[in-house]
């Protein structure tokens, strides 16, 4: 994209949305995405925290406010130009047809007259499923699944990748090398994330995390400073603990449940 | 290897073409035909086969977008009402004597009213500045139970002569195919297919669910819209054609999954010849079978449909649900 241009990448100004007859989900909502920054969002079950990611994405549009990508309103972009810059990684992933990891894969494609970047079959070995390339999504894992569409997303190329609970359903080795994945195109390419989270261990790795309550931002900075008992305990609605462990690293502690 | 498939799928597809011009309760040798068979051949077999090829593709192609588009595997293009629309329209026609346009009457007010009622379901399922499946889906199956209703009321208190023709060709009666409607209902179908078959992308990305679509750069609800119009259109022209013929738009997609896989666009097109040679053999049949009396079409598709999908329902990788 233009050189000469160092403002945010993607930007929430004042940004309100509510489903006709409903209340307000998300209110006065403004907040920016730098190149390269890694944002983690945060929050409760029916926060928002969704509903924030598919306005950023251009899938909702605010009732209230803009959404703008590059400093420009979001919804000016022609469809085809958006998916090359903005990309969604929806919360659920249902397939009920036989469609192979190739085909799904391929997809990611659809936004270019001239395939990009990589190909389908090096999509598909960065998230280590070269031996099922040929297989029907359908006969997979829950998590298998879960990375053939990360392969797909990575393969669209998109600088700003909008993650909607990526992690969901992946084993702990999945989730760290996703990660691991991301940082690397990051360093590479720099690319932004914003990604919704369910686990605040994870959270702590995030340069920068946003803790959403109730459709507004309660707290955004860095994760010593946003994830702290009081402000958790008002987003969750539950006691627990910020610990450093022996490395130095932050963990939270519920104490004993069971 | 696809391309092999594909290739061996046509070649099957024009041989039960050619087999259902040349056989039946009479053979036609092709090298060595008289005057009559040429007759015959001319002005009965091609435009009757003809129109089976036609119904079937359309409604082949219509199953596999419509499923698509419902996301659901289980969808015919009849469970949106389109097809007991236009029966109840053009047994209404029947009983009030609607004959004004000739031969052409049933076919006519059978696609008026295929036509309004793909408004109807349409007008049903919007919300929103938009299509929604599941509304498109209820409403097709609330709108198919009232017209079916209606029709049967309508057929319980009239003794019409007439009614014996609505009924049978509600059952897919090609026997009355001529060349008068060929020219127009090839029409609405190839603007069908051409929709169809120019979204396929679309309907790859669909079938991921809206969010993915939208992520992928495709305006979600606009494009659900085009692909419910080639649906309509499709369906509304094979119906006026030669009424309700079952199973092949439910039944084709699958069968098309199954060998060829799931990538719509080579779904779409295989599943219309699938279909289209699908109906040539079930018409065969039912011409054939006992002389000279005639099985409706649709009633061969059904008998010989319903077992294959009941199998194919068996195997887990083919219907994944």
């Amino acid at each position: 994209m233009s050189s000469a241009y160092s403002g945010p990448i993607l930007e929430l100004r004042g940004a309100s949305f509510r489903y006709p007859g409903e209340g307000m989900i998300v209110q006065d909502l403004s907040f920016s995405v730098a190149n390269g920054e890694f944002i983690g969002l945060l929050g409760a079950n029916g926060s928002g925290k969704s509903t924030i990611l598919k306005l950023a994405a251009g899938m909702l549009k605010p009732s209230k406010g803009q959404v703008r990508l590059w400093d420009k309103p979001l919804h000016t972009y022609r469809n085809k130009d958006r998916a090359k810059l903005l990309c969604y990684f929806p919360q659920h992933l249902d397939v009920n047809v036989p469609f192979t990891v190739r085909e799904i894969v391929g997809m990611g494609l659809y936004p270019y007259d001239i395939p990009p970047h990589m190909t389908v079959d090096e999509a598909i070995a960065m998230v280590g499923l070269e031996d099922k390339a040929g297989t029907y999504v359908t006969n997979l894992s829950g998590g298998e699944r879960r990375r053939v569409f990360i392969a797909m997303t990575l393969i669209q190329g998109a600088g700003v990748l909008l993650l909607d609970e990526p992690l969901a359903n992946l084993d702990i080795k999945y989730q760290i090398e996703f990660l691991r994945l991301l940082r690397g195109l990051q360093k590479q390419k720099g690319i932004s994330v914003i990604m919704a989270l369910h686990d605040i261990n994870i959270a702590f790795q995030f340069e920068k995390v946003m803790l959403i309550n109730d459709g507004s931002v309660l707290g955004s900075g860095s994760p010593e400073g946003v994830l702290t008992g009081p402000l958790l305990k008002e987003a969750f609605d539950v006691a627990v603990d910020v610990e450093r462990s022996a490395n130095g690293a932050l963990y939270i502690s519920h104490g004993t449940i069971l | 290897m696809r391309t092999v498939r594909m290739g061996i799928f046509i070649a099957v597809a024009v041989l039960l073409f050619l087999l259902a011009l040349f056989a039946g309760p009479r053979m036609i040798n092709p090298f060595g035909m008289s005057t009559t068979e040429r007759e015959i051949l001319l002005s009965i077999r091609l435009p009757r086969v003809v129109v089976a090829m036609l119904i079937g593709m359309a409604l082949g192609a219509s199953g596999a977008v419509l499923q698509g588009v419902l996301r659901n595997p289980l969808a015919d293009p009849y469970i949106l009402g389109i097809s007991s629309g236009a029966s109840l329209a053009a047994a209404l026609g029947l009983l009030t004597g609607f004959y004004a346009f000739g031969s052409v009457s049933i076919p006519l007010t059978a696609f008026i009213g295929a036509a309004l009622v793909s408004l109807l379901v349409g007008a049903f399922g919007w919300k929103r500045g938009g299509l929604w499946p599941e509304r498109l889906l209820l409403a097709g199956i609330g709108l198919n139970f009232l017209f079916s209703a209606v029709l049967m009321l309508l057929l319980s208190v009239s003794s019409d002569e007439g009614l014996r023709r609505a009924i049978l060709w509600m059952f897919g009666d090609l026997s009355m195919a001529d060349w008068t409607l060929i020219p127009s209902a090839s029409l609405f179908m190839v603007i069908g297919l051409g929709v169809a078959f120019a979204r396929s992308r679309a309907l790859n990305a669909l079938i991921l669910g809206d969010e993915f679509a939208h992520s992928l750069g495709f305006a979600v609800q606009r494009e659900r819209l085009m692909m419910f119009g080639a649906i309509a259109l499709m369906t509304a022209a094979s119906v006026a054609l030669g009424g309700t013929i079952g199973f092949i738009g439910l039944l084709m997609p699958h069968i098309v999954r199954f060998l060829l896989g799931a990538d719509s666009r080579v779904l779409i097109p295989a599943s219309a010849v699938a279909g289209g040679a699908f109906l040539c053999l079930a018409d065969l049949i039912g011409r054939s079978i006992m002389p000279p009396l005639e099985l409706p079409s649709g009633t061969v598709t059904a008998i010989i449909g319903a077992p294959y999908f009941l199998y194919l329902l068996r195997r887990k990788d083919v219907l994944s649900i």
